[in-house]
């Protein structure tokens, strides 16, 4: 009997750590059912995102390793000849060193801005919050092509900016901005950070009204300043939003590709071109090298990938 | 006796209905669900054979074009519709405005994908782009052995550029002859007429272009900064090329190159020379009348003319050669493009098309002239009296009788597959040559950016 009964509490005791709260097999067909109409709905769209992302990655991966003018595409001697090849390509090693100048540069500064606006606009006593929040976010809606043109229009040695600074007497002679180095990568800082701090200060924005203002209140009885506050209190409690808008810059930055193709066309002599800039240059501009091309986009993936990690790693206390 | 019951029903009737509704629910979901991806899937396997007209099945009577230049290139096209559909009343072309970067980009793709069903029957392409799409993608294009065109009806140089081992791909079309506008009003403030600029040497035209800004204020020549597009006319000139015969690199160590970057760099530091930063500003400084005159292809024209206000201020001439330099000349070009059958094409009437109009009718060159300012390559175009014509823009010059002649001394060039790798090196080389590098440094560097891209 005693047997019986252990052998029960065993099944059930089984049945219950295998699928959870079922008990008996009626039940869990109709969950089988439920689960099969969830997958019958998801199915589609998971295939089609296969189809469309999953399979031109694997496929661009196995492209990589090609090599070849045009479609005379055969697999590269030795097989990691692409990758060896950048490593030689001076235009690519520039490209990628002003990509990481934009990331180091543009970032930190957009994001402490987006976060400075973000606590003006979050101020109570501020008026017409809602105009200035459509002012600052209205850039992010603009297209990326329409404001790169209008950007290098602006700066150019005729353009606005230079006629505003030589009224103001701030210069002399026009500034070639766009025709040298350091002020060409300037323009597309200056063009990120319009473009780009908007979205990132309605993101903290949210964050920060999400914040309980019962322990800024508390941290205000215990005397800390509105700068102590804010930095043990405040940041603290944002912190998932502040990782999540570094890794969305770094992923954008590290892609970057419009503002470098319209605004300064790479730049005086590719100084200020961008890793997928010269990605898209490789293919379709010069002759066609699309193994060199798809291993050039992979080592973004990697740098993007390489980043993201270590930002999940140094930000994201969850366990 | 229990009749089967879905799993879970309850019994009392509502909880019947309410598995019945969800089965069928969950039935029509499904249905609907598997529909559409049917309906997705099918739809994209029916994408690879919408080519259009001229799809490979002789329909005899319609073309598809792709070109760019709705006042130049396309309203070409429609004149040569009208005057062959005096022979073909059935005939009909569909012109597809497409920018030149687009349809290089389309080109690659359409070929690297090989969905050659999406090709037109015919498409323009730039002449400097012709060798390296021809020799990575022959499948794109039909070549003109089976086709009645003439060539020696055509400068041997521009011709050059859309053959490859020794077969026809082209019919040239655009004439991008080189020539030398200058500002008559400038030039008779400073004392000089357009005969003092005629067949003269590089070093006389700089001499008298300083005098022309000190006595005027005005720099003789502008472009876009970082473009090699005079340092290339100043090379073809002298029938010198970026690459030898064999399709190597001669960035460094040309002599006629290095020449040319230092005539460049030095006009701009005499400020004779105004680098802008976009197409936009240069031709700003054209219309706007900050300089006294520009070299470019006869394609500028159409640019100059559009300040009506500058009119009979304008003369022409050709350019000045290069000194010291063998096989240097007056005469030189940049840009251009030709007709190219695509290999999916209606061959037979496309290239009838081309033959009896862009290759075989004065009236249609008489008919483009007047209303596009079109110059073309063919040779017998010039002796027809529109060409003739004084044009009252340019001091009652014929101007266009000129150019035509012009094309005639026009030396070729090697172009080869790797031309935009080697003009783009060219470039990037300048912006540092002007800005203080050694010209010597920056070709070698610029060669070896060309010897890796060709890996």
């Amino acid at each position: 009997m005693s047997q019986v009964t252990t052998d029960l509490v065993a099944e059930s005791n089984q049945a219950e750590t295998a699928s959870g709260r079922e008990r008996r097999p009626k039940i869990s067909a109709m969950a089988r059912r439920r689960s099969l109409t969830g997958w019958a709905f998801i199915a589609p769209a998971a295939i089609l995102i296969f189809v469309m992302n999953f399979w031109p990655m694997i496929q661009a991966f196995i492209l990589s390793f090609k090599t070849g003018r045009g479609n005379k595409l055969s697999l590269a001697d030795p097989i990691w000849f692409n990758y060896a090849r950048l490593l030689h390509d001076d235009i690519f090693k520039q490209t990628l060193l002003t990509t990481l100048l934009y990331l180091v540069v543009q970032v930190p500064i957009m994001l402490g801005l987006a976060m400075v606006l973000a606590n003006i606009l979050n101020s109570p006593t501020l008026r017409f919050r809602g105009v200035w929040r459509t002012a600052i976010f209205l850039p992010v809606a603009t297209s990326l092509v329409s404001y790169a043109i209008v950007f290098r229009t602006m700066f150019g040695t005729d353009g606005f900016v230079n006629d505003l600074l030589t009224k103001l007497h701030i210069i002399d002679d026009p500034v070639n901005w766009l025709g040298q180095t350091n002020t060409a990568r300037l323009v597309i800082v200056l063009g990120l950070l319009w473009r780009w701090t908007g979205f990132n200060m309605i993101l903290f924005l949210a964050a920060l009204q999400n914040i309980a203002p019962g322990t800024q209140e508390a941290a205000k009885l215990d005397g800390a300043g509105p700068i102590r506050t804010f930095w043990s209190v405040t940041m603290p409690q944002m912190r998932p939003i502040i990782l999540l808008t570094v890794i969305i810059s770094t992923n954008g930055t590290i892609q970057l590709f419009d503002e470098s193709y319209n605004l300064t066309g790479g730049g005086p002599a590719y100084t200020s071109m961008t890793m997928s800039h010269y990605l898209y240059e490789v293919s379709f501009h010069r002759n066609p090298n699309f193994g060199y091309g798809a291993a050039m986009s992979y080592v973004i993936l990697l740098l993007v990938a390489i980043f993201a990690a270590i930002q999940v790693r140094l930000g994201d206390k969850r366990d | 006796m229990w009749s089967f019951r879905s799993p879970g029903a309850t019994t009392t009737r509502r909880g019947v209905t309410q598995v019945k509704r969800f089965r069928k629910g969950a039935v029509i979901a499904a249905t609907a669900v598997v529909a559409f991806t049917l309906a997705a899937c099918s739809d994209s396997s029916d994408d690879a054979t919408n080519g259009g007209n001229g799809n490979g099945e002789p329909q005899g009577n319609e073309l598809t074009v792709w070109a760019w230049d709705p006042a130049f290139n396309i309203a070409a096209l429609q004149e040569a519709e009208k005057i062959y559909q005096q022979d073909h009343p059935d005939f009909k072309l569909d012109i597809v405005e497409t920018p030149w970067d687009d349809l290089q980009t389309k080109l690659t793709t359409i070929a690297q994908s090989q969905t050659y069903d999406e090709l037109p029957d015919i498409f323009l392409m730039q002449n400097n782009a012709f060798q390296k799409n021809v020799i990575n993608y022959p499948d794109l294009f039909s070549d003109f052995s089976g086709s009645d065109v003439d060539y020696s009806e055509f400068p041997a140089g521009v011709v050059a550029y859309s053959t490859v081992d020794g077969a026809n791909f082209g019919v040239p079309f655009d004439n991008g002859t080189a020539i030398n506008a200058l500002r008559t009003d400038v030039l008779e403030q400073a004392g000089y007429t357009v005969d003092d600029f005629t067949d003269i040497s590089w070093s006389d035209y700089q001499t008298k272009a300083k005098d022309i800004l000190a006595k005027t204020g005005q720099p003789l020549l502008s472009g876009q900064a970082g473009s090699s597009d005079m340092v290339m006319m100043m090379l073809q000139s002298a029938g010198a090329s970026l690459f030898d015969a064999d399709g190597n690199p001669t960035i460094a160590n040309n002599d006629a190159l290095t020449e040319s970057a230092e005539i460049y760099t030095q006009m701009v530091k005499d400020g004779t020379f105004l680098e802008v930063n976009s197409w936009d500003e240069y031709i700003g400084t054209l219309v706007n009348g900050n300089v006294g005159g520009t070299i470019n292809g006869v394609w500028i024209v159409g640019s100059i003319q559009s300040a009506e206000d500058q009119s009979g201020k304008w003369g022409m001439t050709n350019l000045p050669k290069l000194d010291g330099v063998s096989g240097a000349t007056n005469y030189s070009a940049n840009g251009g493009s030709s007709w190219a059958v695509s290999s999916t094409a209606d061959v037979a009437l496309a290239q009838d098309f081309l033959n009896s109009t862009f290759a075989g009718s004065t009236e249609f060159y008489d008919a483009i002239l007047p209303s596009t300012g079109a110059l073309a390559n063919w040779l017998p175009a010039g002796d027809s009296d529109v060409y003739a014509q004084p044009q009252e823009f340019w001091g009652g010059d014929a101007i266009f009788q000129k150019v035509v002649g012009f094309a005639a001394n026009v030396p070729s060039n090697n172009t080869g597959v790797y031309y935009y790798e080697a003009r783009d090196a060219v470039s990037a080389a300048l912006t540092e040559i002007v800005n203080g590098a050694d010209a010597a440094e920056a070709f070698q560097k610029a060669q070896e950016t060309v010897e890796f891209a060709m890996q």
